[in-house]
Order: C-alpha cells, then structure tokens, then sequence
C-alpha cells in the first residue's frame, strides 16, 4: 500500500533544493548562464556565493532567503563550485546542502519524509507493526547504500532491527541515511566534465573561493600526503603485516594485498615494495613486480588502489585490534597514518 | 598422480561432457556472464570467455575437458573484456560454506600435512600446524577429506544462513538456490534485484550480519558514547532480529548445558549458580525477560553467555566470496576436479535429508583397480568402502576417481 504522495510547495523546494522537482520548476525558469552578470541577478549570485563560502568556513549554507531568491540560488552555487575545480571545496560545499536537509528533515512531517524518500527511489514505509517501536521501515539494500559511510557502531546492520527485509528506523535516523543521499546526489552533480564558460563574475567569485578554502584549511590538507615514508607512523595492523612479511611469513591474500596498496599509497616506489616480498619461499619476481604495479595504478586500470577500510580489514581477519589510542576514529590505516604523521 | 591416473580421469570426464544425457542446467542471463575454465594438462586458467547458449557451452565442455568449470556472479555489458573494461552491471548475492573454515572433531582423523621444504618433508594427521616442528618452515602439502562428519557440520552453517537469508532479509525460497559445491561445502546463491547492484562494502555488511561481527551485546560496563546516552547498565534482548537469535539460543544453550559447557562459554565460578537454577532462569530471565530476577546470574554472566551463544547461533560463511563482486563460481552440474562429484542443486526444503555422497555422483558405470596409498572409511551411492592402507582395490568408478582426485590412489598398472 502506497501512501498518499504530498505535493511539495515552494517552500519545500526551497528548503530541499535538491530533489528533481526543484530541477524541473528550474527549467521552466528558463535561467541562461550568461544572465548570471545582470544586475537584476545579483541577489541570486550572492546568495549562491554565500552558500559556497559558509560551507568552507563553517560547513553550513547560510541564512534562508525569500524563495525566488533562494531557489535559483541552488543550481547557480553549483555552478559555481563546479568553476572553483577544487575537488575539497566541492566536496565541502555537497556535505554542507547535505548537513542543512538534515536538520530540516529532522522535524519534517512524516508524509514529506516519504515523499522525499521517494524522490531517491527509496522503497520506505510507514512501520505497521505495533510490536516495533519505530516509525519507519526501509528496504535494507537502501539501507545498506546509505550507511556504508557510517563508522558508528550503531549503524552495523548487525546491530538493527531487520525483520523480513526491512530495516526499523526512526525519523531521525531516516533524516540521517537521506542526507547521505542528498549529499552524493550533489557530489554527482559536481563532478561534471564538460565545463562552459564561465562570465567573468563567476570566475573572480571562484578565485575568491579557491584563496579563502587555502588560506582556511591549509594548502598540504587539501593536496593529501607528504613524500618521505615514515615508519613510525604505521598503524598496527601494517606494523603486523610488515613484520609478518619481514620474517618470510605466509600473508593472506587480503593482507598482502592491504600492505601493497597501504605502502604504495603512502609514496614507497614499487621496487622497495617487490623487495619486501622476496623472503617468500614462493617468491617470483616477475608476477610480484607485475601484481604490485597493478596496484599502484602502472598498469591494467591505472586505477590506484587504496587500502581496504578498517572494518573490511576487521571482517577478514587482518585488523590486529589494538588498543591503540590512534585508531579510534580512524576509517582506514591511511587515516591513521596521515594524522600520526601531523603530530 | 601419475600420467596414467591423469589420462584415466581426463578419460572420464571426457565420457561425461560429451555423454548426450548429461544436463548443464544453464544460470540466468548466461550471455551476460564471464565463464572460466581450468584446463587439465596445462593447468592453466581461460577466462573471460562467453557463451550464449549452454549448448555452446556443452559442445565446448566436450571438447576442452576442463577439469573445473566456473561462471561469474556478475553480469556484465561485455563479458569477454578485460576485467576493468567489463562494464559491471550487477551480481548475484553468493554464500560459499566450506568445512575448511568450520572447526570439526574428525579433521583430526582424516587430514593430513606434509612440510613443503623438500629438504625436511616432515609429515602429520589432524589440523595443519603454523610451522613445521621439525624445520620450522611454513609452508605445507595438505591433503584433506570430504568426510561426512564434515559436511554434515557445513549443512549446519547452511540452514543457519538460510534460516536468516529468509526471515531477516526477507529472500523468497523463489530468489534463493542452495547448491553442494562438489567437494567440502554448500553454496548459497541469492538473485534479487534490490541486492543485485550492491557494492562490496554493502555486502561485507550482510557478512558481518551473518557472522554476527560487531554485534553489541547490551548491558555491563558501558563505556564513552553509549553510556553518555543513558544506555542501560542491565542486560536485555527485545524480540526482533539478532536480539531474537540470542534469546532462542541462549534458551537452546541452557536447556542442555553442562558444567563443561559453561566452561567453554568462559563461566567457572558462576556456574553452579546457572546449573543450579536452570529452570528459573528459563522462565524467569529468559522468558519473562527480567534478567537480574536469579541471584549469582548477573550481567557479567549474560554477556558471557550472549557473547558465546552469539558463536553457536552465527553462519560461518567464507567472507571473501561474498564481498566479492567479480568472483568466479564453480557452474553448477559441472564437475568437481577434487573429487570427481558433481555442484548440484537441490530445495531448500531438502536440505536436513539431502546425502552428497549420493546426489552428486556423476559417474555411475564400470570399475577400476587402484592402488590406494591410504584412504578412510567413506560412502558413495550407498556403498561403503575402506578404510584402505596401501592395497591395490578394484573400485567402482566414481570411488576410484574421488581418490585418485584426492591424492589417495594411482590407477594400478
């Protein structure tokens, strides 16, 4: 049983510029790029400069406008994030849209939950099991997509009510897996290919954007990793694997594997890393050389692999489960590395 | 094993592909997948390879005689392309239950190990150790056996995974096949369009559901966030999913349990305290769920009993093939080039009385005499054979085979 699809009104697609709805109401509007410079659009041009600069500096998009203003504001500040081609700022400015439907979804009647849910083809309904006590029942693959981000132990399926394919939540969580869902629909927008030309304006205003994100976040946490290996800056389970493989001990796939890309990752040359291997009493240079250079993105792909995420590691045996203090929060070894490394 | 042996088994699954009554049941939307083939003498693997219709297939089977015959879990735009060039659309939902990842009491018996360091060869019965006693190397031959207390143990782990497939993810005995492997385990395959398109970390998550892995037990000393929030200090299970599973079997455990099983689960000095007090704690804690009603029964003992009974009641399952996305899987009705047996299918509902060693014979006629280096006790198609130490046997064919493929026998000249 379906329920009753609402409607949403202008005040909705502003408060959740995002759904294709907006897209749509957008179109009929007809807004052509190069109108951008008109004066008469100036309001939109700085609200949406407006949006992209809080969520640099305090990961929000500001104070809401009136609605004529604030939706166009939407699809201009995506242009606009689009022409910094800074792949932090963008990446910020998806979570901030992302964070705001959050805390307006939180205290959403339940029948623009659904409808919003609807939006990102979500199979969500009304729990009517009065046995369970929450509110909503979602598909568990939809649920899967949307929390495979989430560190909390909370959100492990293992740790939620899943009664015949659904999974019980209730409203805050359902708020919660649909800003996931908000904010990889933006970073999809984002990602765009093919760039038109930008008026002037919008390219000064990018510039402004790319020197405020520098001078606020720092240009080596925007750019990744610095180049000499640092040893001591291992975490555990490298540590483990790396003595493993330094005794000649025998290494599951996924660890060996981990260690490879682990090593690559952090900037050790291929050659230093085939080395390491050369104990094994099954050895053999050239396959070696070959599955390193894989890994490191030389070859086949050119996809660069990064290691698995601490939790694939836990599952198959490799997370050493230390105590250590350093590895709370952290996602992934590279995580771990990249922050023992700044101290 | 020797040329002979080879040739004789080659012989056979010859017979066997190009046998017109033989049936390749063929997967769905075969022409979107990849299929591989490991081949007999050479010993290598073709991959990427596509077939459209199985009778291709069949014609080729007939003429390549792999000794393994594998199909992709995923469909692909093109599945003869190179692995990054495939186009993935989507995978079927893969479970692979091997004894070798089950503890068992007969392993003991039936396995065997020998130091891989030609200069040492040091040899033994039972679990392979980590490093060879002798030379310390770390390294080994091993030769293992498809025993039935072993598959028995893996049919186990299956009905518990299919038990959560169906009432927790809500699969329809329609979306789901089981299948035995041919050789140690079960397989389970789910095709259903929600799971199709998940990824390899949404599927770790339905492993580690399956496994249970990080799972929070409730109660005790809660620690940071959670007792920030108020979390309960007092163990308790509500009645839906995990929580259910854990009630069931904690109820199951204690029903039967003995001072030595309560040792196991880690609970010396409480012990006569639950022995003594077992049919209060049913009703009282388990069933009315007022868990601190039994004195000497605390929370510290709840968890310890959660915790182990958290073990009992989980699947396990080998967590690489399932996160898998791309992986390769034996086809079904093809053969096993272990053991000569063949992966069938069977329902779901016929999984307590399904016998492999029957349902999976794929050679029927004739007999050979083989020189069996050392062989256990073992039944096929309702025969019982050896047990063997170096004697020369004639053996029907499907014996013969099976330990000619294990390492046991060599064709007698």
């Amino acid at each position: 049983m379906q329920m009753e699809t609402v409607r949403f009104t202008q005040n909705d697609l502003a408060k959740y510029p995002f759904l294709k709805e907006t897209a749509a109401h957008m179109k009929k509007l007809n807004l052509k790029i190069e109108e951008l410079a008109n004066p008469e659009m100036e309001q939109i041009l700085n609200r949406a400069e407006e949006r992209v600069k809080s969520a640099i500096l305090s990961v929000s998009v500001g104070k809401k406008r009136e609605n004529y203003v604030e939706i166009p504001s939407f699809p201009v500040a995506i242009m606009l994030a689009i022409a910094t081609k800074n792949s932090f700022i963008k990446k910020r400015y998806a979570l901030a849209e992302a964070k705001q439907a959050f805390s307006d979804m939180r205290f959403e009647t339940r029948e623009r939950i659904m409808a919003i849910a609807l939006d990102f083809d979500w199979n969500l309904a009304p729990n009517r099991s009065s046995e369970i006590p929450f509110e909503f029942a979602l598909n568990f693959a939809d649920y899967l997509r949307n929390t495979v981000h989430l560190r909390d132990t909370e959100w492990k399926l293992v740790n939620r009510i899943l009664v015949n394919g659904k999974v019980y939540l209730n409203q805050h969580d359902v708020a919660r897996l649909l800003q996931e869902e908000v904010q990889s629909r933006i970073e999809r927008r984002l990602e765009a290919t093919e760039l038109p030309s930008f008026p002037e304006k919008i390219t000064e205003m990018a510039e402004r954007l790319i020197d405020l994100a520098k001078d606020r976040i720092g240009q080596e946490e925007m750019e990744g990793f610095p180049k000499a290996v640092s040893q001591s800056a291992f975490p555990p389970c490298i540590v483990a694997l790396h003595e493993a493989v330094s005794k000649g001990h025998h290494l599951s796939h996924v660890g060996r594997f981990t260690l490879t890309s682990f090593l690559v990752s952090i900037g050790m040359p291929s050659e230093k890393v085939a080395e390491l291997f050369k104990s094994f009493s099954d050895y053999n240079e050239r396959l070696t050389r070959y599955q390193i250079e894989h890994i490191a993105g030389e070859r086949g792909s050119r996809t660069r692999y990064t290691p698995p995420n601490c939790a694939t590691l836990q599952t198959h045996g490799v997370c050493v489960n230390s105590n250590d203090g350093s590895c709370r929060g952290a996602r992934n070894p590279l995580v771990y590395y990249k922050r023992k490394l700044k101290r | 094993m020797t040329v002979s042996s080879r040739d004789f088994v080659y012989e056979k699954f010859s017979d066997f592909y190009s046998d017109p009554s033989t049936v390749i049941p063929s997967p769905s939307l075969l022409g979107q997948r990849e299929l591989g083939f490991l081949l007999f003498k050479e010993r290598i693997m073709l991959r990427h390879k596509v077939f459209a219709r199985i009778s291709n297939l069949k014609l080729f089977l007939g003429e390549a005689v792999p000794s393994d015959v594998y199909r992709s879990c995923a469909y692909y735009e093109n599945p003869a392309a190179e692995m990054d060039k495939k186009g993935w659309l989507g995978a079927d939902l893969v479970f692979d239950i091997d004894a070798d990842h089950i503890p068992t009491s007969c392993s003991k018996i039936h396995d065997e190990w020998t130091c891989a360091n030609s200069e040492c060869g040091f040899s033994g019965k039972g679990i392979t150790p980590e490093t060879c006693p002798i030379c310390g190397g770390r390294k080994f031959d091993t030769k293992t056996w498809p025993c039935d207390l072993c598959l028995e143990s893996a049919k186990n782990e299956t009905a518990k995974l299919i038990d959560m497939l169906e009432k927790d993810f809500g699969f329809s005995a329609k979306e789901m096949s089981v299948f035995f492997s041919g050789h140690r385990g079960y397989h389970v395959h789910v095709e259903n369009e929600a799971v199709k398109t998940l990824d390899a970390m949404a599927r770790k998550e339905i492993v580690d559901y399956v496994f249970g892995l990080g799972l929070t037990i409730s109660g005790g000393t809660a620690k940071g966030k959670s007792r920030r929030r108020g979390a309960s200090r007092d163990f308790s299970l509500h009645d839906f999913g995990w929580n259910k599973r854990l009630k069931l079997g904690l109820q199951n455990f204690l029903l039967t349990a003995t001072k030595e099983d309560l040792a196991n689960a880690g609970i010396k000095g409480k012990s006569a305290a639950v022995l003594g007090n077992k049919e209060l704690i049913l009703k009282r804690c388990v069933e009315e769920g007022r868990w601190g009603s039994v004195k000497g029964v605390g929370v510290g003992t709840w968890k310890k009993l959660a915790e182990y009974v958290k073990d009992l009641e989980s699947a396990k399952i080998d967590t690489v093939v399932t996160t898998d996305t791309h992986r390769l899987i034996r086809m079904n009705g093809t053969l096993h080039g272990k053991t000569g047996l063949k992966k069938v299918e069977f329902p779901l509902s016929n999984l307590k009385d399904f016998d492999p060693f029957k349902e999976a014979v794929a050679f029927k006629e004739g007999a050979v005499k083989v020189f069996v280096s050392d062989a256990p006790e073992f039944r096929l198609s309702g025969n019982v054979f050896g047990p063997y130490k170096r004697k020369t046997v004639e053996l029907p064919t499907a014996a013969a085979i099976l330990l000619i493929c294990k390492g046991r026998a060599e064709v007698a000249s």
